[in-house]
């Protein structure tokens, strides 16, 4: 952090201020006159607050995706499948058991186990292949997405939530001022906070692990030189091993929180392979810090520009990414 | 190669004292400098010859000078041009070649296309959706230098057939495609047999004189024969400057090189 | 690989002589097809065939020559249909501009062409890997975008009746004159991409494949040269999609969905990335089983809709135990068989 602010000194003026108008049009109250112009708070606090949550979604999704990617060179592109299918299950296994937290430890190993079985019976055999994992990834997208086609159908899923976390709460964040002039606070749906201080701890232990770890060690320092890692013995077959198994987990209980607060259906996987294609292209291929400010970018985009411009939601995410294309080929945090 | 003519008569008019002025040029590989602060003059139509031990940062001073990636500091001119930002491609069209000291042919054409390549590199038409007459002057003139090169036997096999002394000279061949001005010569005698160093000398002295060039080489027999100026490198810095003769005589330099172990 | 400078030099022989006779049979079939096929055939399995397989051309091209996969053709054939349904007449009147043909056609490949170089002028700035995740993702949000927009697009309802002019008082939707049409394009661009791939620019296109660094050792803008084989590519996929557009009568977003774009992958995977003969092959393989797949699917009791699965587990197999498609395997089948003596049997040594 501090060798960035030393290296760049303009950007990061910029994103202080950026961030600092951010905080203080989240915090203070608004002026009727900015109300004309921008609208109701509430409606920009909805935004705000939901585009965080969608980003922590997103970065669930993407963290396994880049880390994959970053260490095996191989575009998973049926991680959007995974994702679903952990949906899936999870609904099935929260319907069955009458427990929604029960779901998360039986999909994490469920699609883990998966993931396993792909790594180690397909992609080992074409190590090095990168184009040809690929595509035989974007195969088993279309058979996984014909299969959960053939058992689920086409209506559309959405899994129960427990009591304790249904319902809103309130924040200690102003939306307005009512009639009588008292202050109004913001009420949030508390599954959307709960996702978001769940991506949170996961971020967080990702990067302890990543960084405090042996198995960290391996993994960093297979994303920068993978030749470097064989060469030195380690049986670098267990740390991919380790690293599909954890990214497809993580995968699929994204799954399980995706269908909690939104719905599953067909499609919901190429959406969120989509989501975590730009995710990684903006944030940087391989970096969990640079997953974490993709997804958030993304997030706030497509929830703030589904609230200001409906039409043109998906056009600012397109613009992002094209943009950092164009003067960050390697995305933000990439090297 | 009317284009060449008209880029050259443009650049004329700048003073051209030097072929090739590297200023203060350094480059950093993180926090290990390749080369570090390099200041190098090479007159037009000079032979100068590098020497220096394994990593004292000779091919990295070449990859500077061709565009293969940016100097961290300092600046390069060609002819008088300050070309130090300009991507590799608009060196090449200013009259700069070179070899590599692996060789990067295009296996899985023939010799012929190969230099066919070059030549097109070179000149207008690159873009041509137009496959070439028979009579195209390009295909002539990759005749020519198939010839120059002693290849005309090999001229339709694939690269991938040749011998490894045949692709080294291949690599010559498409080095002096168009109208070079100035070569730089990544060892172009390494792995090359006695009889083949002989005719790669015969080549090397051949060239017209107008041609300068730099060749790294490892072996002083034909660096020496070759070249009329020496420039030792050591650590990525210049260590000495000289003629063959002062180098092959001055005592700092047979301690560090060759006594070095090279030979 | 092209050799340009060699067949210059030979003793010249007429370009005829030089076309292998199988050739010449295949070409004799295709120009009579219409005697003995029936409507159905010519319309939806050679009309359909020849279009999936100019778009997955252009796929080859970039990939086969330029070493780029490219996941946008299907976009930029879907943005050429677009285009026809847009400036040309169609049956949403308060959009469609109704231009006449000599006009939206070529503005529509031009239009077509020009977001395709687009595409490409970002998509080289990285490479192998990463050119089919930018292009994926740039075809994902062209699918999500034109579903959202209503203004240009007519959002998910799209575009009906899209047809072809009645040129010369023909009309083309019918099958002989569709078939007709779709085998000229197709000839047309195969042999384009046949020829270019000798010319210069095909050359260098390969040479910047192969070896990138010495490319611009040479003096080419590698990257100029991969967009301008964009640009080219583009060109051939918006023909495909105006004639596919022209083949269902209608546009709509999931011309250009994800599915579909993995399917002109597939399609060229299958025939073999290496010729511009495999995109037809594959397109030919690909056409049979989704026309003739529920038959067989239904015959053994399961439904008609797990057409896609047969699909995927093909290319899976493909990929897994084929990498160079069909056409790999047909060469490797007449390498053994020519190792084999005719009359024993036997393999020579």
């Amino acid at each position: 952090m501090q060798r960035y602010i030393q290296r760049n000194p303009v950007w990061s003026a910029v994103l202080a201020l950026l961030l600092a108008v951010l905080l203080w049009l989240v915090l203070a109250p608004w002026s009727q006159g900015m109300e004309d112009v921008l609208g109701r708070k509430r409606v920009f606090l909805n935004a705000v607050f939901s585009g965080i949550t969608l980003g922590a979604l997103y970065f669930l999704v993407a963290s396994g995706f880049t880390l994959i990617f970053g260490l095996m060179r191989n575009v998973n592109l049926a991680h959007g499948s995974l994702y679903l299918l952990g949906g899936y299950i999870g609904f099935e296994v929260s319907e069955a058991t009458g427990s929604w937290l029960l779901a998360f430890p039986v999909v994490f190993v469920l699609i883990a186990v998966l993931g396993l079985l792909l790594q180690h019976q397909v992609f080992r055999r074409m190590e090095g292949q990168e184009l040809r994992q690929t595509m035989v990834t974007i195969g088993l997208s279309v058979v996984l997405a014909d299969v959960m086609l053939w058992i689920w159908g086409g209506q559309s899923y959405t899994i129960f939530l427990p009591d304790w976390l249904s319902g809103p709460m309130t924040l200690p964040i102003i939306s307005g001022t009512g009639r009588g002039g008292e202050v109004v606070y913001l009420k949030f749906p508390m599954v959307r906070m709960a996702i978001l201080f769940a991506a949170i701890v996961i971020g967080v232990a990702m990067w302890l692990v990543l960084n405090r770890t042996r198995l960290g060690m391996l993994i960093r320092a297979g994303v920068d030189d993978r030749d470097m890692l064989t060469a030195t013995g380690i049986r670098i077959q267990y740390v991919f091993l380790a690293v599909f198994c954890f990214g497809a987990g993580m995968a699929g209980i994204a799954g399980i929180v995706g269908g909690s607060f939104q719905s599953l259906s067909p499609g919901e996987d190429t959406r969120f392979l989509l989501a975590s294609l730009v995710v990684v292209i903006v944030g940087g291929m391989g970096s969990i810090p640079g997953a974490a400010i993709g997804a958030l970018i993304i997030g706030l985009a497509e929830q703030i520009g589904l609230v200001y411009a409906p039409t043109y939601s998906v056009v600012f995410t397109f613009l992002i990414m094209a943009v950092v294309l164009a003067f960050r080929p390697q995305g933000l945090l990439g090297r | 190669m009317d284009g060449t003519n008209a880029m050259t008569s443009r650049l004329g008019a700048v003073s051209t004292g030097s072929a090739l002025e590297l200023r203060g040029v350094t480059k950093m590989f993180g926090a290990l400098a390749a080369i570090s602060d390099v200041t190098l003059t090479v007159r037009p139509g000079e032979r100068r010859a590098v020497l220096g031990s394994n990593g004292a940062g000779k091919t990295t001073l070449f990859n500077c000078v061709t565009g293969d990636f940016l100097p961290t500091s300092g600046t390069i001119r060609l002819f008088g041009e300050d070309v130090t930002t300009f991507p590799a491609h608009e060196r090449i069209r200013r009259g700069l070649r070179r070899t590599y000291q692996i060789s990067l042919l295009f296996t899985g054409l023939s010799v012929a296309d190969n230099v066919y390549l070059a030549c097109r590199g070179v000149s207008r038409g690159r873009f041509s959706l137009l496959r070439p007459r028979r009579g195209d002057p390009l295909l002539t003139r990759s005749a020519e230098l198939v010839e120059a090169v002693r290849l005309t036997a090999a001229r339709d096999r694939l690269v991938s057939e040749l011998s490894y002394g045949q692709q080294r000279q291949l690599e010559i061949a498409l080095a002096l495609a168009g109208a070079p001005r100035f070569i730089l010569f990544d060892e172009p005698a390494a792995g090359l047999s006695p009889t083949e160093r002989a005719e790669l000398v015969a080549i090397l002295t051949g060239l017209p004189s107008h041609i300068g060039f730099i060749i790294i080489e490892h072996d002083m027999d034909v660096a020496l024969r070759v070249a009329e100026s020496v420039t030792m490198m050591h650590n990525g810095r210049v260590f000495k400057e000289g003629t063959p003769a002062e180098i092959e005589t001055d005592p700092e330099v047979q301690e560090l090189y060759l006594g070095g172990g090279h030979g | 690989m092209a050799d340009i400078t060699k067949s210059r030099t030979d003793t010249p022989t007429l370009w005829v002589e030089r076309v292998h006779p199988a050739v010449w049979a295949l070409g004799l079939v295709m120009l009579f097809m219409p005697a003995f096929a029936n409507g159905f055939w010519l319309f939806q399995v050679f009309g359909w065939t020849f279009i999936l397989g100019m778009i997955a051309l252009s796929l080859m091209f970039l990939a086969g020559y330029g070493g780029m996969v490219s996941l946008i053709q299907m976009t930029v054939a879907a943005l050429g249909g677009y285009g026809v349904a847009i400036l040309g007449p169609s049956g949403v009147a308060q959009i469609s501009l109704g231009l006449p043909w000599w006009l939206y056609v070529p503005l529509a490949i031009a239009i077509a062409a020009l977001f395709a170089t687009l595409v490409g002028a970002l998509a080289v700035r990285t490479e192998g890997i990463y050119t089919i995740m930018i292009t994926l993702a740039m075809a994902s949000a062209f699918f999500y975008f034109t579903r959202q927009n209503y203004g240009i697009f007519n959002g998910y309802s799209g575009f009906n009746l899209v047809v072809p002019p009645q040129l010369f008082g023909v009309d083309w939707r019918q099958p002989v004159p569709f078939y007709y049409l779709t085998l000229g394009c197709a000839a047309l661009a195969y042999a384009a991409v046949v020829y270019v791939a000798r010319s210069p620019f095909g050359l260098a296109l390969q040479g910047t494949r192969d070896n990138p660094r010495r490319m611009a050792a040479l003096g080419f803008n590698v990257t100029a040269h991969r967009i301008a084989a964009y640009t080219f590519a583009g060109a051939i996929a918006a023909v495909g999609g105006i004639l596919l557009v022209w083949q269902n009568a209608q546009i709509a977003p999931g011309t250009a969905g994800l599915p579909a774009v993995f399917d002109i992958l597939v399609i060229a995977v299958v025939g073999g990335l290496r010729r511009p003969s495999g995109a037809f092959v594959g397109a030919f393989i690909y056409v049979l089983l989704r026309t003739f797949s529920p038959d067989v699917l239904t015959a053994f009791g399961l439904s008609n809709e797990r057409f896609k699965m047969l699909i995927g587990f093909g290319f899976l197999a493909m990929v897994v135990f084929s990498p160079d498609g069909v056409l790999g395997l047909w060469d490797r089948w007449r390498a053994r068989a020519g190792r084999r003596d005719p009359l024993t049997g036997k393999e020579r040594g």
